[in-house]
C-alpha cells in the first residue's frame, strides 16, 4: 500500500531543552501498517506521536528541522481541525483524556467537532460501542468507571472520527493487566477489521510484539531500528542494549539461539514460544526408556 | 523469614467506605521484619486499601491492625509513620516544599526531631536514594520524574520507618528505570534491613524481586505465600485475573516436558533446560 | 441513589420524566418569586411548596440535614447585622433594649422580611440541584441555545472540581504520611497548614491543563478558525424530547409568575402593611 507518513530528516527540540528530542528522523509508514514504537523514556516517542497529530509543532514551541508529511502534505500546511479528521491520538492517562460528563458524550464529542448529523452520529456510535464493548457504560460519568475502560472509551471515541492513522502513546501504562489486554483485544479487531494505521507506542511488549507488523526503536531521539517484527526482535542484543527489556519467552529462545539449540524463527508469543520449546527438547532429549512409551 | 512475633498482624480486618461499599473483609495478615512482599490484584481488589490501613492512614472498622505492638487505632499518626512508611504513586501529590532539602526534612521536623537530628537524616537518606547534592537546592517540580520519585521515597525514608509500602514503583518507567528503582529497594531490603512492600501490576518485578506474594480480589485475600508457589497455582490467579510473567506462563506451558510451573526468570528456565537435554 | 457531584439524586423521581428544560426554568422563574412578595407569611409557605415538591420527587429529606446549620447561621447574621449594625431613622420604634444596645422594630421587621425572601430562593435551587444530574443541566443550557463553549466550559469546571476534590483526599493522605497532623493543633495552625495542599494541587492541575488541551486538539476541537464554526448537532439533546407536558409545565410556571405580578401591582397582594405575620410579630413584641 501506499505511504501514508512520510518523514524526512526531521529534528525537534523543544525551546526549553539543550538537546533535540528527535535527531534526524527518517521514516516511511504505509497504510494500513500495524506499527510498534519502542524505546527507553526520554528517546523521544511522545515527540514523535505528538509530531504526527500537529500537536508539535502548534502548542508546543521549539525548533523543527525537516519535513513531517501525512499525505503527502506537511503536517502545519493543514487548517486547524483538518488534520485531526486524519490523525487519531489516544493519550497514556486516561482521566486527562476525558473530556466530557458520559461515557456516551465523550464518544461523541469528536463526531461532533467533525460536524456530522444525528444519524451518522448514531451509526457510528453504536459500531464503536460494540467493537469497544462499552454498551454497559453509555450513561455512567466518568468517575463511575475504571482506568481500563477510561481508555477504551478514548480508543472507541478517537475512532469514532474513523482517523486514517490512529496513534496510541502508552494506552496501558496506567492499567493493571486485564484493562490492559481488553484494550489490546480491540486493537485485534481494529486490525482485522478495518484499514487503519495503527501507531503504538509502548513499554509492555507482550501484547504488542504478536499484533505489530513492524517495530521501530527509538533511543536519544535517534531511530535505531527500523524493521519488520520478526527481524527486529532477533537484534535482542541492540534492543538489551537500549533498555528494551522483551518478554521473557521470547529472550528466553532467544538464549537457546545464541547456544546454538535453536536456529529458526524467533518466536513472539507465549504459544509459538512453547511449540518451540517442545520441538527443541523433543529433538534433544536423551531417548527416555521404552517403557516410557504410552 | 524470623520466626520472633510478626512485626504487623492484621487481624481480622474489615474496612467499608463511607457510601456503603465493602472495600476488605476478614483480612488476616502476618508481615514479619526484613520481608520483600508484594500486593498483587486487580484495581479495585482492595491491595490499596489494605496497604493504607497498615500506616493508620485508614482505620479499619472492624478488626485491628498492630504495629509493632501498637493497635492503629488508639496509635497517633505520628507514631504510626515512624514504623510504616508509604510512598504514593504520583509523586506530585506530596511534593510541595521550594526545594528538596526541605522536602525530605519535612517528615522529620513534622515527627518534631531536633534539628541536628534532621539534618542527619536528610543527609542519610539523600544518600541513600542517590540523590545528588547538587540537587538540594533545587525546586521537586521541576525535577525529571524519575528524580522527583526518588525525593519522594528519601522524604519517607528520612522519617526510617521499619515498613516501607510504595506504590506503583514502575508505572510509567521504562525497563532500565524500574530495575534501578527495584534495585535500590532490593538493596533497602537486604543490606538496611527494611521491610518492603510494593503494590504492582507488573509481573516480571514481582517474579524478579518479590518473596512472598499476597493476591488480593474483591476484598479478599485470595492467595499468600512465595512468589513461585503463588504464580502456579492457575486457579487462584484466574479469580485475581492476574496473568502471571511471561517466562513462567511458558513453563507452565510446558510442563509436561518438565519445566517447573513456579520458574521466575530466565536464567532459571535455561538452567532447566540444560538439566534436561543434558 | 445517583451520586452527582453536588450531592445524591433519588435513583427514581418523576422529576427526570421533566425535560431538564423545565427544570432550569423553574429554578430561573420561581427564584425571582420572593422579590416579589413582602409578606414573610407567603415566602415561608412557598419554601414548604418547594420542600413539598422535594418530597414528591422522592429527594432523600435527610439531605435537608445538612442545610440547617448554614440556615440557622444565615438567619443569625441577618439578623444580627440587621438590629446591631443597622442604622437608626428618628422615626423608628424601639422594640427592646439588649445589653445597652437599642434594638429597633423596624429592623427586627425588615430582617424577618429579608429573611423570610432569600429561604425559598436557597431551596429552590436546592431543589434544582438535588434533582438534577450534571448532563441535565448542560442539555437545559444547550436547549436554549447557550453557546457551546459556555456550556462545556461549565461542564468542566463541574468535572474539575470533581477531580480537585479527589486529589485534594490524596494529597491529605500523602502529607499525613509524612507525619503531618492537624489533630490537637489550633486553628490558625490548620490554615496556615492548608496552604501546603494548594501546592500539589496547582501542579496536578498545571500537568493536567497541558493533556487536557492535547485531548481536545486531539479530538478535533478547535479554538479558532473555520473548525470552530461547526454546526454541531448537539446528539445528547435527542435522549430528551419535550413533551406536551412540558410545554404546559412551562406555561403553568410562566402563568404563575404573571399571576403574581398582577396580583401583586393590580391588586397589592403580597404588601407588608397587609401581612398578618407581621401584625402578629409587631403585637408580640410590644
Amino acid at each position: 500500500m501506499a505511504p501514508i507518513i512520510e518523514i524526512q530528516n526531521y529534528s525537534w527540540r523543544y525551546s526549553y531543552a539543550k538537546m533535540p528530542a528527535l535527531n534526524g528522523i527518517n521514516l516511511i509508514i504505509e497504510e494500513g501498517a500495524f506499527v510498534g514504537i519502542i524505546g527507553p523514556n526520554g528517546s523521544g516517542k511522545t515527540t514523535l506521536a505528538y509530531s504526527l497529530d500537529g500537536l508539535i509543532p502548534s502548542q508546543y514551541r521549539g525548533i523543527k528541522q525537516g519535513a513531517v508529511n501525512i499525505l503527502g502534505r506537511e503536517v502545519e500546511a493543514y487548517p486547524a481541525g483538518a488534520l485531526q479528521k486524519l490523525v487519531g491520538v489516544v493519550f497514556s492517562d486516561p482521566e486527562a483524556q476525558f473530556t466530557a460528563m458520559t461515557v456516551e458524550d465523550e464518544l461523541v464529542f469528536g463526531m461532533e467537532n467533525l460536524g456530522l448529523s444525528v444519524p451518522e452520529i448514531r451509526e457510528r456510535l453504536e459500531w464503536v460501542t460494540e467493537l469497544a464493548e462499552l454498551g454497559q457504560l453509555l450513561e455512567k460519568p466518568p468517575y463511575e468507571i475504571s482506568g481500563g475502560q477510561k481508555q477504551r472509551v478514548a480508543l472507541a471515541a478517537v475512532l469514532a472520527m474513523t482517523p486514517r492513522v490512529m496513534i496510541l502513546d502508552e494506552p496501558t501504562s496506567m492499567l493493571d493487566p486485564v484493562s490492559r489486554k481488553r484494550v489490546f483485544d480491540v486493537l485485534v479487531r481494529l486490525k482485522e477489521e478495518q484499514r487503519n494505521t495503527i501507531i503504538v507506542i509502548e513499554h509492555n511488549l507482550e501484547n504488542l510484539a504478536s499484533l505489530a507488523d513492524r517495530m521501530i526503536l527509538l533511543s536519544n531521539g535517534e531511530l535505531l531500528l527500523e524493521d519488520e517484527t520478526h527481524a527486529f526482535f532477533e537484534k535482542m542484543d541492540l534492543l538489551l542494549e537500549n533498555g528494551i527489556h522483551p518478554p521473557g519467552a521470547m529472550l528466553f529462545i532467544h538464549r537457546l539461539m545464541q547456544e546454538g539449540y535453536y536456529a529458526s524463527r524467533l518466536p513472539l508469543t507465549v504459544d509459538e514460544a512453547a511449540a518451540c520449546l517442545t520441538e527443541v527438547v523433543a529433538r534433544l532429549k536423551p531417548p527416555g526408556p521404552a517403557s516410557s512409551r504410552g | 523469614m524470623n520466626a520472633e512475633r510478626p512485626f504487623i498482624r492484621v487481624v481480622n480486618v474489615s474496612y467499608r467506605y463511607p457510601d456503603g461499599t465493602e472495600a476488605l473483609s476478614g483480612i488476616n495478615l502476618d508481615i514479619y521484619q526484613g520481608e520483600f512482599m508484594a500486593f498483587v490484584g486487580q484495581n479495585g481488589s482492595g491491595k490499596t486499601t489494605l496497604s493504607k490501613c497498615l500506616n493508620g492512614l485508614f482505620n479499619p472498622t472492624s478488626g485491628d491492625v498492630i504495629v509493632d505492638g501498637l493497635n492503629s487505632k488508639t496509635t497517633s499518626i505520628s507514631q504510626m509513620v515512624r514504623r510504616v512508611g508509604y510512598v504514593f504513586q504520583n509523586p506530585d501529590h506530596q511534593l510541595f516544599n521550594s526545594n528538596c532539602w526541605d522536602e525530605i526534612a519535612y517528615g522529620p521536623r513534622n515527627i518534631e526531631l531536633p534539628e541536628p537530628e534532621v539534618k542527619t537524616r536528610v543527609a542519610e537518606a539523600a544518600r541513600v536514594v542517590g540523590l545528588p547534592e547538587t540537587y538540594f537546592g533545587e525546586h521537586p517540580f521541576f525535577l525529571p520524574k524519575g528524580m522527583r520519585q526518588r525525593v519522594a521515597i528519601a522524604s519517607i525514608l528520612a522519617l526510617q520507618p521499619k515498613v516501607i509500602i510504595v506504590d506503583e514503583p514502575t508505572t510509567g518507567q521504562d525497563a532500565r528505570q524500574s530495575l534501578e528503582i527495584m534495585d535500590f529497594l532490593a538493596d533497602l531490603n537486604q543490606a538496611q534491613g527494611h521491610t518492603v512492600i510494593i503494590i504492582t501490576h507488573d509481573m516480571p518485578i514481582v517474579a524478579r524481586y518479590a518473596r512472598r506474594v499476597v493476591a488480593m480480589g474483591s476484598g479478599r485475600i485470595l492467595a499468600d505465600g512465595p512468589t513461585a508457589e503463588v504464580f502456579s497455582q492457575p486457579e487462584t490467579l484466574a479469580e485475581t485475573f492476574i496473568e502471571p510473567p511471561h517466562i513462567t506462563q511458558l513453563a507452565q506451558r510446558c510442563r509436561s516436558l518438565g519445566f517447573d510451573p513456579g520458574t521466575l526468570t530466565v536464567e532459571d528456565m535455561l538452567r532447566q533446560f540444560k538439566e534436561l537435554v543434558a | 441513589m445517583n451520586k452527582t457531584l453536588l450531592g445524591y439524586v433519588p435513583e427514581q423521581s418523576p422529576i427526570y420524566a421533566v425535560h431538564p428544560f423545565v427544570k432550569l426554568f423553574f429554578l430561573l422563574v420561581v427564584s425571582l418569586f420572593p422579590m416579589f412578595i413582602a409578606s414573610p407569611e407567603w415566602n415561608l409557605a412557598l419554601m414548604l411548596f418547594i420542600l413539598g415538591l422535594m418530597w414528591l420527587s422522592r429527594v432523600d429529606m435527610r439531605v435537608l440535614r445538612i442545610y440547617v446549620p448554614m440556615v440557622i447561621s444565615m438567619g443569625s447574621v441577618i439578623f444580627l447585622s440587621y438590629t446591631v449594625l443597622g442604622g437608626v431613622h428618628p422615626e423608628f420604634g424601639l422594640a427592646a433594649r439588649i445589653a445597652g444596645v437599642n434594638i429597633y422594630w423596624e429592623r427586627i421587621r425588615d430582617a424577618s422580611v429579608v429573611y423570610a425572601r432569600i429561604l425559598p430562593m436557597i431551596f429552590t435551587m436546592v431543589f434544582f440541584l438535588s434533582t438534577s444530574r450534571e448532563r441535565d443541566v448542560i442539555v437545559a443550557m444547550r436547549s436554549v441555545r447557550i453557546p457551546f463553549v459556555v456550556t462545556y466550559v461549565f461542564a468542566m469546571a463541574l468535572r474539575a472540581a470533581g477531580m480537585v476534590l479527589e486529589d485534594f483526599q490524596i494529597v491529605r493522605q500523602a502529607e499525613q504520611a509524612r507525619g503531618f497532623d492537624t489533630a490537637g493543633k489550633s486553628i490558625p495552625y490548620r490554615i496556615r497548614k492548608y496552604v501546603m495542599y494548594m501546592i500539589p494541587l496547582f501542579a496536578l492541575s498545571l500537568r493536567r491543563s497541558e493533556e487536557f488541551a492535547n485531548a481536545l486538539l486531539a479530538r478535533g476541537y478547535a479554538f479558532t478558525g473555520e473548525a470552530s464554526r461547526v454546526k454541531r448537532a448537539d446528539y445528547v439533546l435527542t435522549h430528551y424530547s419535550f413533551r406536551p407536558a412540558d410545554l404546559l409545565l412551562t406555561a403553568a410556571i410562566g402563568l404563575a409568575f404573571a399571576a403574581l405580578l398582577v396580583l401583586r401591582f393590580g391588586f397589592g397582594y403580597f404588601e407588608l402593611e397587609r401581612s398578618w405575620f407581621i401584625a402578629w410579630l409587631k403585637t408580640a413584641l410590644d
